[in-house]
């Protein structure tokens, strides 16, 4: 199990472990012909209110690792352990329940809904727990203001540019104050403006005590980071 | 929902219209004469002499007997009814624009038919009766002359547009059956129906007795087996298109199975997705119905029904001769609303479960 990738930067990181891989596999295809070994034997743990890195050339399976601790996915074998219950044995109803109680996730091209103006966006998230319209308004208006976006609130996707659809999408990843955030791959579709904008948010966050996990194969946020793991093929390696 | 609105329009004019002739035609029925007399031929309708009128109204209880020749013809290409009666009849709901009653080889005829033939009062109209023989090919056909002495206000009815009123005897002239009306109508004193009928009877039992109630009858039985005919098509059809929607929006990688995808990686259960889906197709079954039927009301009030009045009345023109008649029920529209309904879940409800019970990664792809 790779634990090295830790380094303390006297950020008051605390050693709680939140996220444990054991032996994670990940195979489309298994057994058929067009067989993809997207993980092999994966081992990590990630200690709470940590910033964690997964590094790694495009194709190595930093995505697919991802979508597995966000539970949106499956391992073909091993287990997946987050606040130290085994996920892998949940049904897919008590992994949703998971996802939107501890989980946010800001996938790389955003997957904001078109038809939906960013507050709506944001407010999507808490739609079945929260009732009233007002409510979530005020509090997806909330998130977009302390992003800098109120003013954009009734935008739809396509009126924003790439920066703020990202801060849209993290402020939905934010919106049911989730203690994990997972980050996709967050600086491969903005600018250098924005990507300076987005490095303040995440140590916003990261002061807040959450715990986040970004995909990247970009040196700029390395110096936030607590953790850094690399995968290559599929395979944790260093 | 524009879709839907396009599709429930049609069958919500249509049925609307259906009404309107059907309450046109009971009102033309309630305020005609009582009693309809023809003979038995071999258990059809069959010709009664003129003279019997005459007779008939000797019967206690009748305050008056009308000999009628109906029929349809056609006027160049246009599919008219002919209408002889006494000269000093006129059918009931009908208004002069211009003209009098017509007299020996004179004819009104219905605003509709006027503008279709481009005649005024005064002119001269050929009508054919039949075809005696074939010169070189071409129908040699025996035509009557009659002068037009006046114009009937297709306002007050879509029978008038293309109705062409002549005295009786010109009429069984056209008809060549001379001495013979098509029935005898008779008007009798309120309560007498039933006596009168007997007596009737009594005086030729080869009479067939038609009263105005079973008449009424008839045009109610007629319709709502037009009405229904009407909506078990509309229903087939809708069944027909329902695979399609579901092969077009259902099975495809859809803007709809990503959206899925996005809400159960945000938390959504697939019972909540569900849900919203339902809701949100009661919501455009809720909009496009009402919007449906405002269109119908606007496009049959305001416009009179083009393009939709034809294909409901024979014989109607693409934009009608005459105020096209409509009446509004309830039925149609709480119909419309589940047909809506019904086309938006099967359009909606599979492609959604389908994305709802894969992964989020899967759905999204």
């Amino acid at each position: 199990m790779i634990t090295a990738g830790i380094r303390d930067q006297g950020l008051g990181v605390s050693e709680k472990e939140l996220i444990r891989c054991e032996g994670v596999w990940k195979i489309y295809n298994e057994d058929r012909p067009h067989e993809v070994q997207a993980l092999a034997d994966v081992s990590l743990k990630i200690t709470e209110g940590s910033f964690t890195i997964l590094g790694g050339p495009s194709g190595s399976g930093k995505t697919t690792l991802l979508a597995l601790l966000g539970t949106m996915d499956r391992p073909s074998r091993g287990k997946i352990f987050i606040g130290g219950k085994d996920i892998t044995a949940l049904s897919d109803t008590a992994l949703a329940s998971l996802r939107r109680g501890s989980i946010g996730f800001v996938f790389q091209n955003f997957n904001l809904i078109p038809r939906l103006s960013a507050w709506e966006n944001v407010s999507a998230p808490i739609v079945p727990v929260e009732s009233k319209e007002k409510d979530r308004r005020d509090r997806a208006v909330g998130l977009l203001q302390k992003f800098g976006l109120a003013e954009r609130a009734s935008h739809t996707p396509e009126e924003l540019s790439g920066g703020e659809q990202q801060r849209v999408a993290i402020a939905r990843a934010l919106v049911n104050d989730p203690r994990i955030i997972i980050l996709d791959e967050p600086t491969s579709n903005i600018d250098a403006e924005a990507t300076a904008v987005l490095i303040d948010i995440l140590n916003g966050l990261k002061a807040e005590g959450r715990t986040l996990l970004v995909s990247t194969h970009d040196q700029v946020l390395r110096p936030l980071a607590d953790a850094v793991f690399e995968l290559k093929r599929g395979r944790l390696s260093g | 929902m524009l879709c839907l609105v396009a599709i429930l329009f049609p069958f919500i004019s249509a049925i609307a219209i259906l009404e309107g002739v059907k309450a046109q035609s009971e009102l033309s029925v309630t305020e005609g004469a009582d009693i309809f007399v023809t003979m038995d031929m071999f258990g059809r309708n069959g010709v009664i002499p003129i003279e019997m009128a005459a007779a008939m109204e000797q019967i206690d209880g009748v305050t008056k007997a009308v000999p009628r020749a109906v029929g349809r013809i056609y006027i160049g290409n246009k599919l008219a009814v002919l209408l002889g009666i006494e000269g000093d009849e006129k059918p009931p709901s009908v208004n002069f624009i211009k003209g009098s009653l017509p007299k020996a080889e004179e004819v009104v005829i219905g605003k509709g038919l006027a503008k279709h033939l481009g005649l005024d009062v005064g002119d001269k109209l050929n009508i054919g009766t039949r075809v005696v023989a074939f010169l070189e090919g071409e129908p040699y056909i025996i035509k009557k002359i009659f002068r037009v002495s006046g114009i009937f206000d297709s306002q007050s009815g879509i029978w008038a547009s293309n109705l062409v009123l002549m005295d009786i005897y010109d009429a069984v002239s056209v008809f060549e059956m001379d001495d013979f009306a098509t029935d005898i109508s008779l008007h009798v004193r309120p309560g007498y129906d039933e006596a009168v009928s007997k007596s009737l009877q009594k005086m030729n039992p080869y009479f067939r007795i038609q009263t105005k109630g079973l008449v009424k009858t008839y045009i109610d039985r007629g319709f709502n087996m037009k009405g229904g005919v009407f909506a078990v098509l509309y229903v087939v059809a809708f069944a027909l298109t329902i695979p399609a929607i579901l092969v077009t929006s259902g099975f495809g990688l859809s803007e709809r199975r990503k959206e899925t995808g996005i809400l159960k990686a945000a938390g959504w259960q697939t019972h909540e997705v569900l849900e919203m889906v339902f809701f949100e197709n009661i919501m455009l079954a809720l909009i496009s119905a009402p919007a449906a039927f405002v269109l119908s009301f606007v496009w049959i009030k305001l416009f009179n029904a083009p393009f939709i009045a034809q294909i409901i009345i024979p014989g109607a023109e693409s934009i009608a001769a005459f105020p096209v008649p409509s009446k509004f029920m309830p039925m149609p529209f709480v119909f419309s609303f589940f047909f809506a309904l019904l086309l938006t879940m099967a359009g909606s409800i599979y492609s959604t479960w389908s994305a709802a019970v894969v992964s989020p990664v899967e759905a999204m792809k």
